[in-house]
């Protein structure tokens, strides 16, 4: 094994660095999962290499081999040239390697001065904590935030940001070398963000090793020098250089198919299958994970909640459900207003949800398979027995129809597979028969067989009448099975598009969360504000002709340019043909009069982050476009790497 | 892929795994095992004896079950019974008996309801909030008794236990009925089968839209009026209301329940097991006084088999685990 990297050398300039960690061929196992099969990475010293893949991809799994939180089942590892063998975090953090997690590892009631020194209480000896403060001032100020971190405070009550601050110079007070950070913005305000960047950098000057672990695509080409990406546990592009990508190239390594085919599927509306409305959620608001979801279903229809993970699909659910506060907005069954405030009330109003974890949130691990089937009837039963005889005749049929062996009903359903078990609790909530279920991811930790069979039944469900509202991030699932999708991205439902325009690549491009997009939305509306018309925010794809709108806002009596926020569309099938054909030379006036100007948004090292666009009615006074050129470049310029940050 | 067992002859193969089994045959073992020791163990007399025995402490335990199924305990239980029979006590010189032994046992309820309030609608650990009612319970009964046993019993209570029916006393059919009903509840009753469900996973039984705050209440209402209830035969017994009584009992019922089979983290035990559990610990008192051994010893002696039983249950699990 030793240290010889299986991957061909990528042919860089730079590429005479020696790697400093080198993992090849990892494969680990989980259960009936193979979470990693063949992963390899390569990491330098004083780069900032991030490790991209779509949900489920294994980039954590493949963190956490590197940090030693668990063992590989196969695969090299190196590290320095030498190979490495890690039993325990420990031991990773001895060689000098940290990962930085997103649930952070700190204990709350110690001090930061205490956890930042953590690792050195499992020492012999005395601690100085004179000693321990001179130095944790020193690596603050390494870092550029001697007075972020009051290191008496209990970690308790620091914010997400201070957490994580403490977890970084907790690895430096062990001299780490290569640190980990997996998704490290996900719980950081904008400006944060700007400040982690600034730290990772000023590690990276150092001559640090870092991985960069995200699906935020931005965020990647800000701060990132190369790039490796999975697919299915396994390394599908290995370090390829940042500079050299755009998000098509990216996207097309996650997805694992070419961007061109995508917009080939019409979107034929189903005529007249539309059943009556049966869901209904108008500015659903759960703070702090849901902040504004908007979504209906009929009865018959198979709904997706599409996303990446963290972006309040499920706790979306679970605010529809009763599990958790609302803050703002309505729910409707059958288009009568309902208030759930616990899950009886929901299930009484005939909604049924499958929960995500299915050991914690849906199986009684005491009660038997019958018992387990017959939950949902127990909480709607009136009377003082448990009133199963009237089920009898529904329960045998179900049994039936999802191959449950009935001769094992008194069996414990700990004994069944994962798969099994979730036919069980599937049923359980057909046996009151609901006028809503919702399932969170229902696949997962299933065998390819049974995945089928729940997806026939869901099928079968929604035939019957039931409006099924399917959460999943297996996005080729999403597409398979559902017949329109909702896509929500940081707590904002923001697309709301039939399956059959969509596609994997669309998708990921609509669920990836954009930092950006608050402050773009806001020039869009002040556009508006000061020269009317309509303007919009939109990635384009001029070889295809096609684009993918983000953003719209519009005055009244503004001319139809035929986007909508979340829809794709042809250039030909929108009101400004002409205008994004000649993106970003100058006004184009349409033949129907309007004019109407597109210009590009590059961040300062040039990725693009789409174009946005003004068009005017007929006859209205064109701005200058120079000066909006140069305004729509302000918007973008501040780089928070090159910046100083505050 | 490994449910052998399930594929046996189910009957045979589920008696032989459940606990209830297990735990009656180690009674059996006991009992076998003092009878050497002692000709008089088995005789019918002494049979008696340790089934009257076992009334105060079973019926105590059976609301014991009834908590700690849901993943709870009540400490409570020795102080909550030592204030209700100062209740009975002073009720018994206002009121006709059976209005006395009611007021008695609505005491022991209301006590439980506040517990059960506390436990579940504030989220308190069960722990805490029945070693406060503990403490309450035990100074309310010395206040409301003047510091004194009542012994101004009136005959009449003895009839609970002194009559019999077929040649059984009647506080131990009261017992075995109050196990039948307990048993029936748990076994067939939506209430019994949601205290389990709570106990075994409580956010899945409240996602399937089951009661839980209700029947996370209803246990420790249970078991502070079957507190008042075992402390009235104890009193028809004695003749006499002592604000002492009751003490430590919370400890003998804990361990019953424990020794048959229940799980203190919620969701598994038997109302059978219980059963056993309670028998258990009375014979080996009973056979351990029948040999003349110091009191002094007794409970190192039922201290230890509490601890075996639990390392055994424990070892039989790892295996079947593996």
């Amino acid at each position: 094994m030793q240290h010889a990297p299986s991957l061909p050398e990528p042919s860089l300039p730079e590429a005479d660095t020696a790697p400093a960690l080198v993992a090849s061929g990892i494969g680990k196992r989980f259960g009936s999962t193979q979470a990693l099969a063949n992963a390899a990475l390569e990491v330098r010293a004083g780069e900032v290499h991030g490790l991209l893949g779509a949900n489920g991809a294994g980039k954590s799994t493949l963190s956490r081999i590197i940090s030693g939180h668990i063992t590989r089942d196969e695969g090299s590892l190196s590290w320095r040239g030498r190979p490495l063998a890690l039993r325990s975090t420990r031991e990773a953090l001895d060689m000098g390697i940290a990962l930085v997690a997103q649930e952070t590892s700190l204990a709350p009631d110690l001090s930061v001065l205490e956890n930042i020194f953590l690792p050195e209480l499992g020492r012999p000896g005395r601690l100085s904590y004179t000693g321990m403060r001179r130095r944790a001032q020193a690596i603050l100020a390494r870092l550029g935030r001697e007075h972020a971190l009051p290191l008496e405070a209990e970690v308790r009550g620091l914010s997400a940001a201070q957490r994580q601050l403490v977890e970084i110079a907790k690895a430096l007070a062990l001299d780490a070398s290569l640190l980990i950070f997996d998704e490290p913005t996900a719980s950081l305000s904008p400006s944060e963000v700007d400040r982690l960047f600034d730290i990772i950098s000023r590690l990276r000057d150092d001559g640090r090793a870092l991985i960069f672990v995200s699906h935020r695509l931005e965020e990647v080409f800000t701060i990132t020098d190369r790039v490796t990406i999975l697919r299915e546990g396994r390394t599908v592009a290995a370090s390829l250089p940042t500079a050299g990508l755009g998000q098509a190239d990216i996207i097309r390594h996650m997805v694992g198919r070419e961007l061109g085919a995508i917009y080939a599927t019409p979107g034929p509306e189903r005529p007249g299958e539309a059943g009556a409305m049966a869901l209904e959620v108008r500015g659903l608001r759960a703070a702090p994970h849901v902040r504004d979801v908007s979504f209906s279903v009929r009865a018959g229809e198979i709904l997706g909640l599409g996303g990446l993970v963290g972006a309040g699909r499920s706790e979306a659910a679970e605010a529809i459900f009763g599990l958790r506060r609302r803050d703002a907005g309505t729910i409707r069954i059958s288009g009568r207003e309902i208030a759930p405030r616990k899950p009886a009330d929901a299930i009484r109003h005939g909604i049924g949800l499958v929960a995500e974890d299915r050991r914690a949130q849906n199986i009684v691990p005491d009660l038997t398979v019958r018992e387990n089937l017959m939950l949902a009837h127990i909480g709607r039963h009136r009377g003082f027995g448990l009133g199963y005889g009237k089920r009898r005749a529904r329960l045998a049929e179900l049994l039936e129809k999802l191959g449950l062996p009935p001769n094992r009903l008194d069996a414990s359903l700990l004994t069944f597979s994962g798969g099994m078990q979730q036919k069980v609790i599937i049923a359980r909530w057909l046996l009151i028969d609901p006028a809503v279920l919702i399932l969170d991811e229902p696949t997962k930790g299933v065998d390819i067989g049974t995945r089928s069979a729940i997806y026939r039944i869901l099928r079968e469900i929604a035939d019957a009448g039931v409006a099924v509202v399917v959460i999943s991030s297996d996005f080729e699932e999403l597409l398979g099975v559902t017949e329109r999708v909702v896509v929500m991205s940081d707590g904002i439902s923001i697309a709301d598009l039939p399956t059959a325009m969509l596609t994997e690549e669309k998708l990921t491009l609509l669920a990836a969360p954009r930092s950006s997009a608050g402050r773009t939305l806001a020039a869009l509306e002040a556009l508006v504000a000061e020269h009317g018309g309509s303007a919009f925010w939109a990635l384009l794809e001029p070889g295809a002709e096609e684009l993918i709108c983000l953003g719209h806002v519009a005055l009244p009596g503004a001319p139809d340019t035929g986007l909508s926020p979340g829809a794709a569309a042809h250039y030909a099938d929108t009101g400004i043909p002409a205008a994004l054909r000649a993106a970003a030379e100058g006004f184009v006036t349409e033949p129907g009069g309007h004019t109407s100007l597109v210009l590009p948004m590059r961040n300062a090292r040039g990725h693009d982050l789409g174009h946005i666009g003004l068009t005017l009615p007929a006859g209205a006074p064109l701005p200058d476009a120079a000066e909006l050129r140069a305004r729509m470049e302000a918007l973008t310029a501040p780089d928070p790497v090159s910046g100083d940050a505050p | 892929m490994t449910q052998i067992t399930a594929s046996l002859p189910s009957g045979l193969a589920r008696i032989g795994r459940s606990l209830e089994m297990r735990m009656l045959g180690l009674a059996l073992v006991i009992a076998c095992g003092l009878s050497l020791l002692s000709p008089y163990f088995l005789t019918q007399n002494n049979i008696f004896n340790i089934l009257d025995q076992s009334v105060v402490i079973g019926i105590v335990a059976v609301g014991m079950t009834f908590v700690i199924l849901t993943g709870g305990i009540d400490l409570s239980v020795g102080s909550v019974a030592g204030l209700t029979g100062i209740v009975l006590g002073l009720a018994l010189g206002e009121l006709p008996i059976p209005l006395a032994i009611l007021c008695a046992v609505a005491a022991g309820g209301v006590i439980g309801l506040c517990s059960g309030v506390l436990v579940a609608v504030f989220g308190l650990a069960p722990f805490v909030v029945t070693l406060g009612m503990m403490a309450i319970a035990r100074s309310l009964a010395y206040i409301f008794s003047g510091q004194t046993a009542i012994s101004s019993i009136p005959m009449g209570l003895s009839d609970i236990v002194y009559s019999t029916v077929l040649g059984i006393p009647a506080n131990v059919l009261f017992l075995l009925a109050l196990y039948a009903l307990a048993w029936a509840y748990l076994t067939f009753s939506k209430g019994g089968r949601t205290i389990y469900a709570v106990g075994s996973n409580r956010e899945a039984a409240r996602a399937a839209g089951l009661n839980v705050l209700a029947y996370s209440v209803l246990p420790y209402v249970i078991s502070g009026a079957l507190a008042a209830v075992a402390i009235t035969f104890s009193i028809a017994q004695i003749l006499s209301a002592d604000p002492l009584a009751g003490n430590q009992m919370e400890l003998d019922a804990i361990a019953a329940v424990v020794i048959g089979g229940a799980s203190l983290y919620g969701g598994r035990g038997s109302i059978i097991g219980t059963l056993i559990g309670v028998l258990i610990m009375v014979m080996i008192r009973n056979g351990l006084n029948l040999m003349g051994v110091s009191p002094f010893w007794q409970g190192t002696a039922i201290g230890s088999i509490i601890i075996l039983a639990l390392l055994a249950e424990r070892l039989v699990n790892w295996r079947a685990a593996r």
